[in-house]
């Protein structure tokens, strides 16, 4: 009774003070060691009751209640807060303040925590680092700064980014990325093509995609109070399914609630040039075989000699003129100075209960391609609160993205149309494309263009394109509520939705009769028409999620502590894409699906997922030493089969400062802290595989497809995916161990992690014979066979992270010199693939493909090989290297390990950054290397002067009257007029795969910036409480293996997972930035 | 104190246990949202549905890779000079591992074979009968071309999915029998059953697309596919092919054999709707003129007048291409009659004109019943209206005009290579290769066409071709889409043996 009577009160009194003093608090305040601690602040939790210690460590206070929080604090000592009794004698030891001791970091479910405590890896970079470079997107200015994490940017303004946390673990799904996580609620990051992309196809493949981003690159940057990465299993445990490939945990702005209004500006220019380009060969020009061909789209011609020739088609009864002699930087000429600004201006404050935060962004960039075929213009608006009514707290954040991106086709054109990037390849040397901008000039029109085996690249620029709108709102609100004293409620609902509007469109065109390009040429070739199109796709993704917490923290007893949650998560994500497209358009220039004789073809796809799910974790410290974290969860998805969808997983980590336990500040090591953990996560499969289904008649063609209803007649056909009833999810388990030490107080930090992922399940449609009825994918359809748990994949890895302060001066404005290194080694292995499966094909271009194959990495680069005999290639009649029946391994496209290392120096008020990314080994295949090989403009096909030659080390097959096979020295020359032959795979099927496969390593200047914040006297005067200007670069510098002379090997439109690691097909080429940014705050 | 904290405990303990219990029954209701919404379930098949997704996966691939890959290898056209796409077919370089070799293959069995079955299967178990033969029919046509490509391939132990993930090839021989009597059982059934259902889809047109659910047709097109297996025995099994065609005619009336292609029409000149190869060589791809005619043929027709050239290549004598030379540099390659193709065209299985050529040649080789003449100038008369020359049928077959004569003086080597000439038509190319695999017409030059002595009409092989000298292709090696999944796949067979009934 007298238990419930104090429960009753509790509850009453929950939110008010008692009015009534309740007595004296008195105690001492010592050092681990006893030593007594003066000057040390003692205040009421909450108030601003409070007094200091005296030179004996003691102290008295008056308080209210019986039972009250103290917070004790100290310059040079780590703050602590301790529940207190009147009449007890309190004892409160602080520990010596050490940097490492302070870090708070946000972890899994946006819960901060002291760093000390963790038994896992992390990084955080607060917003400075983000923005020191003006990103466009939020992960930009991170690459090579995180080890284990792979962070590319793949294109144009706006493109997608790649971030890979610890290698690729998932083979099916194209589902590697980390899961991004903004103030506790996950964010959809899915690729924004929008479902036009390509007609019918929903993945990026070679057929002219577009690349519109990535969810996160909608982010904001300048709203962004701090990132921090968890790579590993163990941390991210609680986050249940979608966090098998680590955590992008994003902190946001908040107002402080302090009764000032702060008022902050960012701002900055930006300009853009071409990066890496092919490099052409300067020596031999327009034709093929070797003669001079006026209408030929290569440089197989004969050697330039600078005579002045006539060229091109003959209009009018006159030819241009121009000299016989190689253009220089002819591919470079073509591209502009892109240019863009970004605009951010924040007001923030609030009064003592509530915080605001307002932000207005602007990002408008116009990159390096001509025109606006590559552009970006964003605007983002935030309105976040933070309210605090006594043990009741309200947190909301709004934020709506809008978007208008315009990004051109890249990879290979098709009968709508040309891409700019694969009729740039295919110029002749000697022909100077800058004078094609003129595309209707009489002499480079549809009709005179000098080629009709290419096209003007002047005329997709100008006259096809895409554009996509978009208005995403994410948000979430968030109520917490401390009903008891150790007890804390939260509930938080969040939500992503985002509606786009792509839209398509090439131009129709077709050459005159009679005209050049009509067949009316040297060659007697005419042009194929380009029948054009238009492509309309409106998509919308949603995604819900809402957390019920409640959370226990509380001192056990003098020792340990108890900090432990249970709760409960709803996930729905939903998914629906409607597409159309026309071609043979009627009307030029007229963009609208009406536009064409035939009906237009269309698509509709939905996609719904939910997940239901219950957690729980407690963390026991000891002595604030020693922590324990144990955690479960148990999931229950609606892809999973119905009668068995439930996953359950569990972790454990474990902290130990070990420089607390004992005393070593005889030592140089100032800190020292080990760390264990081990984690599972459960990943659920895609939506809609456990049930049998139908799929439409239509029917795959060589090109193009059979589509039904046919003629009136509906069609369907049973399915090519056999679904699996028995689907289980793909367990990923973990575990990771490292050592965090500080040296010489702490002027040297140095974090080691080792770690083992083991990702178990991989759920697969597996390519399964034809006989068996079920081998062909459906038109716009990736994959056919059986769907199927198939095996294990194993990342092992080590992560160094070393930062140094090399010189550190005493005087505040002095000069200070520090680098910060990371090193990264991940070994990646298919372990096994179940039922026998020899490999699964994750992509494909022409002949090279990637496979997971077991005993190798996820991401093995096979493509057609010579065949050998005795170490010798084989040729055939004409002197050519005949393929091996199999596939040859070019090896892993995996980088073998990178490294990171970042320079800052700063004197006075300037700062100087300067980050250095090497990623080594790899390889890649290129199809801009396979283009400019083809058209003779590759440096490579000048090989041997390209007189006759025979290949080397080759033997050719003899067959005598019996039939025996016997092998001769090759003899047998490939000829001057021969040469192209050798540098293309339908002719040289057997080495050409090894022109176009290269070494992928690069060692690149990520960025350089240098920052002069303004003197404060100065900006006291304007009432500018702080203000800086910065000049940076990013991608200044790029270094490659001298086989690559095609590609910045970031660059790719295959899309930014693990299919991407194929290489590139005909990709837009990676820019150089360099810019000015402003800060001021008032 | 700790009493207090352990009651708080239990408190919210059963609180939590009770929104676990909550949320554990919603679950079920919740989370049972896995069905796919963008396609129909398996229970929404039907015989109706599927039997047209059969027959436009046996047709797009007949019509289409087939077609292009037999029109080059029975030497109707040839790859262009000034191209690039077919290089590889003209020099006889087809690999395990190339696009026309599997995606073939993978098609006809997965989207053709397999829903076949299904209709078989399901219209047998509702005795459905007239459906019964129409999947059985088209099965057995559809399988007949994977063992003339392949000779073995998957058969007894095939189309079963995960039941069967490997399995096992069977003797081309043996298949062919066994097609024989699936046709012969289905031909058995009551096709005035109550439970013959109608060939319509309630308020759509027939769900049959060759010949809209005649029956009375696809009898005859039964028995003019055994004759052509039968026929194809005459090198292997010559006394099983000649007790096989006998009994077939012993029965036989003019109702017997089809007079009328069998084919798919309807097409129309709208994308993806239209004629495969049309769509694949010409409106989807950037170069539609990579199939330019060939000497081989062209010198045929121009030997003989034969007008057929006009529709084969618009033009009255065609400017041709020497056979797979696509490095040649002579000048007038460049402007080479590129082949004829319409959208709109159909794709034939078995042509009206193939069917009296098959009949001819049965009466020729077996019956004697001295109809073989008279059937012979029915199928030139049936290819020359198919090709739109019905005015010149008499000025070639009458008495002593050329296709008269030729047959006079060899009625074997006349009725084959009439029957290629026919092929163009309709996209049935790759029947031209098997014909002159089967019975060695037209026969092989010893010279090259470029050569004063070449005769018109005879094969010849083109410079770049790959194989040893004086070697065609015989057959596709194994696909490696097959070969790479299935263990029971045996070793690779080069491309110059001949399949089981071949020469």
């Amino acid at each position: 009774m007298n238990k419930l009577l104090t429960l009753l009160g509790a509850f009453l009194l929950l939110s008010s003070h008692s009015l009534f003093a309740q007595g004296t608090i008195s105690g001492k305040v010592t050092d681990p060691k006893g030593a007594p601690l003066a000057g040390i602040s003692v205040y009421v939790h909450g108030t601003t009751i409070g007094t200091s210690t005296g030179s004996d460590g003691s102290f008295s206070l008056d308080v209210l209640q019986n039972e009250v929080v103290l917070d004790f604090s100290g310059v040079g000592f780590i703050p602590k807060s301790e529940t207190v009794t009147v009449g007890t004698p309190v004892a409160v030891q602080l520990v010596i303040q050490n940097k490492a001791l302070t870090e708070v970091v946000v972890t899994a479910l946006g819960i901060s925590k002291a760093k000390y405590k963790l038994g896992y890896s992390t990084a955080t970079f607060n917003s400075a680092a983000i923005n020191r470079d003006a990103p466009v997107s939020m992960m930009d200015g991170l690459a090579g700064k995180i080890a284990g994490a792979t962070i590319s940017q793949t294109g144009g303004p706006g493109s997608s980014t790649k971030v890979i946390l610890r290698g690729y673990g998932v083979i099916g799904g194209g589902n590697n990325q980390p899961l991004y996580v903004i103030d506790g609620v996950p964010l959809s990051d899915a690729l924004l093509n929008g479902s036009g992309n390509t007609a019918g196809s929903f993945t990026p493949d070679v057929s002219g995609n577009l690349d519109f981003g990535n969810g996160s690159t909608s982010v904001n940057p300048s709203d962004i109070e701090s990132i921090t990465v968890l790579k590993g299993t163990a941390a991210t445990a609680k986050y249940g399914s979608t966090a098998k490939n680590g955590a992008i945990i994003i902190t946001t702005k908040k107002g402080r609630p302090n009764g000032k209004l702060k008022i902050a500006y960012t701002g900055s220019l930006d300009y853009a040039s071409v990066g890496k380009l092919p490099e052409m060969q300067s020596e031999f020009g327009q034709g093929w075989n070797g003669q001079f061909i006026l209408s030929e789209n290569g440089s197989w011609g004969p050697k330039l000699d600078g005579v002045e020739r006539p060229w091109g088609a003959t209009v009018d009864n006159s030819q241009l003129i121009k000299p016989f002699s190689a253009v220089k930087n002819n591919i470079r000429n073509f591209y502009t100075l892109g240019t863009g600004s970004t605009n951010n201006i924040s007001l923030s404050g609030g009064d003592k209960t509530t915080g605001f935060y307002f932000s207005y962004g602007n990002v408008s960039n116009n990159g390096i391609i001509p025109t606006k075929a590559d552009y970006l213009e964003r605007n983002t608006f935030t309105l976040r609160t933070n309210s605090v009514f006594n043990n009741f707290s309200f947190n909301s954040s709004f934020n709506y993205i809008n978007r208008n991106q315009n990004a051109p086709f890249t990879g290979q054109g098709s009968t709508d149309g040309a891409s700019i990037f694969e009729s740039l390849l295919q110029i002749p040397v000697d022909i100077p494309i800058h004078d094609f901008s003129a595309y209707k000039n009489k002499f480079f029109n549809v009709d005179n263009y000098f080629s009709p085996y290419g096209e003007n690249p002047y005329y997709p620029l100008n006259e096809n394109g895409a554009n996509q709108k978009s208005d995403r709102f994410f948000g979430n609100i968030d109520m917490q509520y401390k009903f008891l004293k150790h007890f804390t409620a939260e509930y938080r609902l969040g939500g992503d939705f985002t509606n786009m509007r792509t839209h398509g469109w090439k131009q129709p065109n077709a050459p005159s009769p009679g005209s050049w390009d009509a067949g009316n040429n040297v060659e007697g070739a005419p042009r194929a028409v380009d029948v054009g199109t238009v492509i309309q796709s409106s998509d919308y993704y949603g995604t819900l999620n809402s957390d019920l917490i409640v959370s226990y923290n509380k001192d056990l007893s003098k020792d340990f502590t108890l900090d432990a949650l249970v709760g409960g998560n709803f996930y729905q994500s939903a998914q629906r894409n409607q597409f159309a497209y026309i071609t043979n358009l009627v009307i030029p220039g007229f963009f609208n699906l009406s536009n064409s004789s035939n009906p237009p073809i269309t698509s509709d796809f939905i996609s719904l997922r939910r997940r239901l799910g219950v957690y729980a974790e407690a963390t026991v410290g000891f002595k604030d030493q020693l922590f324990v974290t144990g955690n479960i969860r148990n999931d229950w998805s609606s892809t999973l089969p119905i009668n068995n969808n439930a996953i359950f997983y569990p972790g454990v980590n474990g902290a130990w400062i070990a420089s607390t336990t004992f005393d070593l500040s005889k030592t140089p090591i100032s800190y020292l802290k080990f760390r264990a953990g081990y984690g599972q996560t459960g990943s659920d499969p895609d939506p809609y595989q456990t049930n049998t289904k139908l799929r439409s008649g239509d029917v795959t063609l060589g090109f193009g497809s059979l589509n039904t209803p046919f003629n009136g007649t509906p069609a369907f056909g049973l399915s090519n995916i056999i679904p699996n009833p028995d689907l289980k999810p793909i367990i990923t388990s973990e575990v990771e161990g490292g050592t965090e030490i500080g040296l010489f107080k702490d002027r040297i930090s140095l974090e080691v992690t080792g770690y083992q992922r083991k990702t178990n399940g991989q759920i697969f449609t597996v390519p399964i014979a034809p006989s068996t009825g079920y081998a062909q994918p459906s038109p716009g359809q990736t994959n056919a066979g059986a769907v199927e748990n198939i095996g294990l994949v194993t990342n092992t890895g080590i992560e160094i992270t070393l930062g140094a302060k090399i010189i550190q001066s005493k005087a505040p404005s002095g000069f200070n010199w520090r680098i910060d290194y990371t090193y990264a080694k991940n070994n990646n292995e298919v372990n096994y693939l179940t039922n026998g499966l020899q490999n699964v094909v994750i992509n494909t271009d022409y002949d090279a493909e990637l496979r997971a194959t077991p005993g190798q990495s996820v991401s093995e680069l096979y493509a057609l090989g010579p065949e050998m005999v005795n170490g010798k290639i084989v040729v055939n009649a004409a002197g050519l290297p005949q393929a091996a029946s199999n596939k040859v391994d070019y090896g892993s496209t995996l980088n073998k390990y990178a490294m990171g290392l970042t320079n800052t120096f700063t004197y006075k008020s300037f700062s100087l950054d300067c980050s250095l990314d090497f990623r080594y080994g790899g390889v890649m295949y290129s199809g801009t290397a396979d283009l400019v090989l083809f058209t003779g403009n590759g440096v490579a096909t000048t090989y041997n002067d390209r007189k006759p030659f025979v290949v080397p080390n080759s033997v050719m097959a003899v067959t005598d009257g019996s039939g025996n096979v016997t092998y001769a020295t090759n003899t047998q020359q490939i000829g001057s007029t021969q040469n192209n032959t050798y540098w293309y795979p339908t002719s040289n099927p057997g080495t050409s795969y090894q022109q176009r496969i290269f070494d992928r390593s690069f060692l690149k200047m990520r960025d350089i910036t240098l920052v002069y914040s303004l003197p404060v006297g100065i900006m006291s005067k304007a009432k500018i409480s702080a203000a800086s200007i910065g000049v940076y670069a990013r991608n200044l510098l790029l270094w490659v293996p001298k086989a690559n002379v095609y590609v910045d090997p970031e660059s790719t439109n295959l899309g930014n997972d693990l299919a991407g690691e194929l290489g590139e097909f005909r990709s837009a080429p990676v820019s150089k930035n360099f810019g000015v940014v402003l800060n001021v705050t008032f | 104190m700790k009493s207090k904290i352990f009651f708080l405990r239990s408190v919210s303990s059963l609180f939590l246990l009770t929104a676990l219990v909550a949320i554990a029954t919603s679950c079920k209701k919740d989370l049972d949202i896995n069905t796919d919404p963008n396609v129909p379930g398996y229970n929404d098949a039907s015989v109706a549905l599927v039997l047209p997704a059969g027959e436009l996966a046996t047709t797009a691939k007949l019509g289409g890779d087939l077609a292009i890959l037999g029109g080059i290898w029975s030497q109707y056209y040839t790859q262009s000079a000034v191209a690039n796409q077919y290089k590889s077919y003209d020099a006889f370089d087809v690999k395990t591992t190339d696009v026309v070799d599997n995606s073939s293959y993978d098609i006809l069995f997965s989207d053709g074979l397999k829903n076949y079955q299904y209709v078989i299967d399901s219209s047998k178990s509702q005795q459905n009968w007239s459906y019964y033969l129409m999947a059985t029919v088209m099965k057995a046509y559809t399988t007949g071309i994977l063992v003339d490509l392949y000779d073995k391939i998957p058969y007894s132990q095939a189309l079963q999915g995960t039941a069967n993930l490997n399995p096992a090839f069977d003797d081309g021989y043996t298949i062919y029998q066994s097609l024989i009597s699936s046709i012969d059982t289905a031909l058995g059934k009551d096709f005035t059953a109550p439970t013959n259902t109608p060939i319509t889809t309630p308020g759509y047109v027939a769900s049959d697309l060759v010949f809209g659910g005649d029956i009375s047709k696809w009898k005859q097109f039964a028995n003019t596919l055994k004759l052509k297996f039968y026929l194809r025995m005459v090198n292997a099994h010559p006394s099983v092919a000649s007790a096989g065609i006998i009994s077939l005619f012993a029965a036989a009336d003019s109702a017997t054999f089809l007079s009328v292609d069998a084919s798919v029409t309807n097409f129309t000149d709208v994308p993806n709707k239209d004629n495969p190869m049309y769509e694949q060589n010409i409106r989807s791809l950037n170069t539609p003129d990579n199939l330019r005619a060939s000497v081989t043929l062209a010198s045929w027709l121009a030997q003989y007048g034969d007008t057929r050239c006009l529709k084969y290549f618009g033009d009255s004598t065609a400017n041709a291409i020497n056979q797979g030379d696509f490095n040649g540099t002579t000048p007038s390659y460049a402007t080479a009659d590129v082949f004829v193709e319409k959208p709109t065209d159909p794709v034939i299985f078995i042509s009206a004109a193939e069917s009296a050529f098959l009949q001819s040649e049965a009466d020729l080789r077996y019956l004697g019943a001295g109809h073989a003449k008279e059937l012979y100038d029915t199928g030139v008369a049936r290819a020359f209206e198919a090709a739109g020359q019905a005015n010149e049928i008499d000025s070639f077959i009458l008495p002593g005009k050329p296709y008269d004569s030729l047959y006079t003086a060899a009625p074997l080597e006349a009725i084959i290579t009439q029957k290629w000439l026919s092929f163009p038509i309709g996209c049935h190319e790759i029947e031209g290769f098997f014909e002159r695999n089967r019975t060695g017409f037209p026969v092989s030059s010893p010279v090259y066409s470029t050569d004063p002595s070449y005769i018109p009409g005879e094969f010849v092989i083109g410079p770049n071709s790959v194989l040893s000298s004086g070697l065609y292709p015989k057959r596709l090696v194994y696909p490696y889409d097959e070969t790479s999944r299935n263990t029971s796949a045996p070793a690779l067979v080069p491309i110059t043996t001949a399949v089981w009934w071949g020469l």
